[in-house]
């Protein structure tokens, strides 16, 4: 049984459509990319996986669980988390406070929340850095690290993660994917959405490609770049 | 000099009840987008919890305190029945909504408790007054000043220390996102009208120092002007609250100080002429404004 | 089935009956819109009780005149202004013979004209602006001690203690907070006082702070201070006085006839205030109190209650003075001529006072946090100031 089940999932906004009927899987220690154009409705399918949004059809099953009714922080609790596209950091929190705020789901002691801090800082050492530094003041790349590790704060046992390279400079790009290929190495499961196509079959296991709210291509990195991905895709590099 | 100290000292007093009241309005805003105009009727809900609990001979300080937790409760509860309902609508809705409890409130306030005001005993100790070089400051003044101080540095640890009050700045600043992290929603909002029915409560004995009494409309005036404080210091801004209560309080004792007699009539015309100046070179509030800037 | 067509025959009796009721010779009608909820029911809900008390105790009798019986018709306009004119439309249409308008200048107005226009009598149970039946025309009356009325007693009052100076305190945001202080001064100008000064202050403002201050500076000090602030202003002004180390004696009017004035202890020792009447023992008050007491299970909140009931008694000696009359015109003269008629507070006359009455001032001393009488006061015409 995969760890993330998604059947038939489809999202409106009033009269817009965006996602429909849209089926995926990931298993457990995967990365799985999910691609598409600006608009295709990657966002959508993230956020109504988390509860953000409401589901207009579909069900989603984490770990055996269906969690399509279930309040965004119960499924945080699960071990399933979201670092949003935008970075989105709590930008007059301090770094610290971004980091514990990521360990609000689990109802441990501090104690426990600290040491998954100092962790997060031998991950990300600029962020160790700047730990005092209100988070609205690092630079755009710094806020990615900060808005992955604070997720990471939560143990996820899988990690949605939306866009984490949008507006970062090349070099930038390159550490946030070598942090993804060390996720990996640490155990967390990673459903990826990328605009930089390229960059993301590299590191993937298996592919997706959304259209106008529709899966239109699904398999292997070498499958999907077969399939002419730039014919739905256009905005591979 | 001393007019002018003696003043300044009245304004702080002033000021700090504002910005307890603005701040316990700012406090559910920056959580919900909600102001809530019912936030008056904890103050009256005070006054009563009071009133009832001195009429069951309960002792005074004991007295004080079962008026603040009775509005601490009211304001959770409010959540919980009239506000959770309508809290994914839109913010026309709430508002309404808010309006609606409030008048509600009024309504059962004067028909089954009374339309006229209930006494409410101060006691002497209360009424005197200090002298500091050659100033009288009143007894009441100082203990606004003082419990103004108090509350503020309380509030501040506790959103600065503690987990609960962590999130809730998180949650201020974007709520769904906070919730990604696992903070728990109906908790942090329960907290926020939590927090804010205290701070109606502690405003609300200062209010009622002054006054004596207690009646269904009590709270009308004070949420105007705690309103009034959370839109010029920006809305949503905890700081801001506070700092438009302390603005306003210095604006309107500074006019009644110093305003000739004839224009005397047309103070709040003026307060408010000024509040809107304010407002049109920090047109999101003091402090939004710095914060955009960034 | 038969419940329906029992529901059915009781409507059709009611509706057969009513009209009958309504049109009963043996009935008076009286309607009062009046302020049940919102800002003016704190003088409008313990005006009801008074006058359900009357209409009980007249009816209880065998009516007016031992002939007619009073039905009372109640409207709520919720402290508003236009829901006052749509409330008087529709107890007018239910054809009453007075009208008791609400608690205030305004909405009274507002009901007034429309019963002028209906040549119904009106009367306002409780407002004091005396200049209110003079706005509306023949037709409106005043109940209560109107604001020059009682100003000027006050006045009597500051002159036989001694008073030289007198500062007043004053609020332009009701006529009632403005006008009472200015007639006080013109009362007591006329009788060889000064004004050491006015202050203003915004009713509600909680924090008499800066007001206080600037009392503090006048030279030369004040003899007395007198207001007519009320609940929350009043409380709020006098702590903040007293604790200032300003000891000046303070008058103040009927606003500040409430428990709250009593409870707060030290700084409301000595102030004396007008109202309505005091209950000595035996007077007409201390019985109207107690009767009040037996009938609602508590006692009066506040004098309107005894105003109230007044009301109802001006009503009932009209309708004997007139030969039992009920059409507004009839009604109207009656009251216009009525002279000396017992009431609740004492006495209440109409003739010669264009429809605002002269009636008994009570002046108290607070004294151990209980109300004393000081005297009772029936100004002089003359030295009334006009309203204005
Ligand atoms: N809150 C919303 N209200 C209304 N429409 C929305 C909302 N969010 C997204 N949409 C619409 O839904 C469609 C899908 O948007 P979505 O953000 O999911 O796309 P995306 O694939 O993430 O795009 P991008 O690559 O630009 O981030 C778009 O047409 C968008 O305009
Ligand atoms: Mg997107």
């Amino acid at each position: 049984m995969a760890l993330l089940d998604i059947e038939r999932l489809t999202v409106r906004y009033g009269a817009i459509q965006a996602v429909q009927d849209a089926g995926l899987s990931v298993a457990q220690g995967e990365i799985v990319t999910l691609l598409g154009a600006n608009g295709a409705g990657k966002s959508s399918l993230l956020n109504a996986c988390m509860g953000l949004v409401p589901l207009a059809g579909g069900e989603v099953h984490f770990d055996g669980h269906l969690i399509s009714a279930e309040r965004t922080e119960a499924i945080v609790r699960r071990g399933m988390t979201l670092t949003p596209e935008g970075r989105r950091v709590f930008p007059s929190l301090t770094v610290q406070e971004n980091l514990e705020i990521g360990a609000a789901a689990s109802r441990d002691l501090r104690q426990k929340s600290k040491m998954q801090r100092e962790e997060m800082y031998a991950l990300f050492p600029r962020l160790k850095e700047r730990f005092q530094q209100l988070a609205g003041t690092l630079s755009g790349g710094e806020q990615q690290m900060l808005a992955i590790a604070r997720s990471l704060m939560s143990e996820p046992r899988l990690l949605l993660l939306d866009e984490p390279s949008l507006g970062l400079a090349p070099n930038i790009v390159d550490q946030i994917f070598d942090i993804i290929a060390s996720l990996r190495r640490r155990g967390v499961t990673i459903l990826l959405v990328e605009q930089n196509a390229e960059l993301a079959l590299d590191v993937a296991d298996r592919g997706y490609v959304l259209a106008s709210g529709r899966v239109v291509l699904s398999g292997k990195p070498a499958e999907l770049r077969s399939a002419g991905l730039e014919r739905v895709y256009l905005g591979a590099a | 000099m001393e007019f002018f100290l003696q003043q300044f000292l009245n304004a702080l007093a002033l000021g700090g009840t504002y910005a307890l009241l603005g701040l316990g309005l700012a406090v559910v805003f920056s959580v919900l987008g909600l102001i809530n105009f019912a936030h008056g009727e904890l103050m009256t809900l005070t006054g009563y919890g009071i009133f009832y609990a001195l009429l069951f001979g309960v002792p005074y300080p004991l007295a004080l305190i079962i008026g603040v937790v009775l509005a601490t409760g009211a304001a959770i509860l409010m959540e919980r029945v009239a506000f959770r309902p309508v809290r994914n609508s839109s913010g026309t809705t709430m508002l309404l909504t808010s309006f609606a409890v409030s008048t509600i409130l009024h309504i059962l306030f004067q028909n089954l408790i009374s339309a006229r005001p209930k006494a409410i005993a101060v006691p002497n100790s209360l009424t005197g007054a200090v002298a500091i070089a050659d100033m009288q400051i009143g007894v009441i003044q100082l203990l606004s000043i003082l419990v103004t101080a108090v509350s503020l540095l309380a509030l501040t640890l506790f959103l600065r220390r503690s987990l609960l009050g962590i999130a809730m700045r998180a949650a201020a600043e974007d709520f769904n996102v906070a919730r990604l992290m696992g903070v728990n929603a109906n908790l942090v909002i329960s907290t926020a009208f939590g927090i804010s029915g205290v701070l109606a409560g502690i405003a609300g004995i200062l209010w009622l120092f002054q006054r004596g009494s207690v009646d269904p409309l009590m709270g009308f005036l004070p949420v105007l002007k705690a309103f009034i404080a959370v839109v010029l210091g920006g809305l949503g801004s905890l700081s801001g609250a506070v700092i438009g209560g302390f603005i306003l309080g210095f604006i309107e004792v500074g006019l009644r100080a110093y305003l000739p007699d004839g224009v005397l009539a047309y103070r709040d015309a003026i307060s408010l002429t000024l509040v809107i100046l304010v407002l049109f070179f920090w047109p999101q509030g003091i402090v939004a404004r710095r914060e955009a800037v960034r | 089935m038969m419940k329906v067509t029992k529901i059915l025959s009781v409507a059709a009796t009611m509706l057969a009956v009513a009209p009958i009721a309504a049109q009963a010779e043996d009935t008076i009608k009286i309607g009062f819109v009046g302020a049940f909820t919102g800002a003016l029911a704190p003088y409008d809900q313990p005006t009801l009780q008074g006058v359900q008390l009357a209409v009980d105790q007249i009816n209880k009798a065998g009516g007016i005149d031992g002939k007619f019986k009073i039905e009372l018709i109640t409207r709520d306009m919720r402290s508003e202004t236009a829901q006052s004119a749509v409330m008087t439309q529709e107890v007018i249409d239910q054809q009453v013979n007075v009208l008791l308008s609400p608690c205030d200048v305004d909405p009274s107005v507002a009901a007034g004209q429309i019963a002028q226009a209906a040549q119904i009598p009106t009367i306002a149970p409780c407002a004091s602006t005396p200049t209110l039946p003079g706005i509306v025309g023949d037709y409106m009356f005043a109940n209560y001690t109107a604001d020059n009325l009682q100003a000027t007693a006050l006045a009597y009052f500051a002159q036989k203690q001694g008073y030289k100076n007198a500062l007043i305190l004053l609020s332009r945001d009701t006529p009632y907070t403005e006008k009472l202080p200015l007639y006080f001064a013109k009362a007591f100008e006329n009788k060889g006082g000064k004004i050491a000064g006015t202050v203003e202050f915004k009713m509600g403002q909680q924090d008499f702070s800066a007001e206080v201050t600037k009392i503090k500076g006048i030279s030369p000090a004040p003899d007395v201070i007198m207001t007519a602030a009320y609940e929350p202003d009043f409380p709020a002004f006098i702590k903040q006085l007293r604790s200032a180390g300003i000891k000046t004696p303070v008058l103040g009017s009927d606003g500040i006839d409430s428990p709250t004035t009593l409870g707060l202890g030290e700084v409301a020792e000595g102030v004396v205030f007008s109202n309505a009447g005091y209950p000595s023992e035996g007077s007409s008050l201390a019985k109207f109190n107690a009767d009040f007491k037996a009938f609602f299970k508590q006692d009066p909140s506040a004098v309107y209650t005894a105003t109230g009931y007044d009301v109802i008694k001006v009503i009932e000696a009209a309708i004997k003075a007139d030969g039992d009359k009920l059409d507004g015109p009839s009604i109207r003269d009656a009251i216009d001529n009525l002279e000396n008629v017992q009431v609740a507070t004492g006495t209440i006359t109409y003739k010669g006072m264009n429809r605002v009455p002269l009636r008994v001032v009570a002046l108290n001393r607070i004294v151990n946090g209980q109300k004393t009488h000081v005297e009772d006061i029936v100004p002089n015409g003359a030295d009334v100031p006009p309203a204005e």
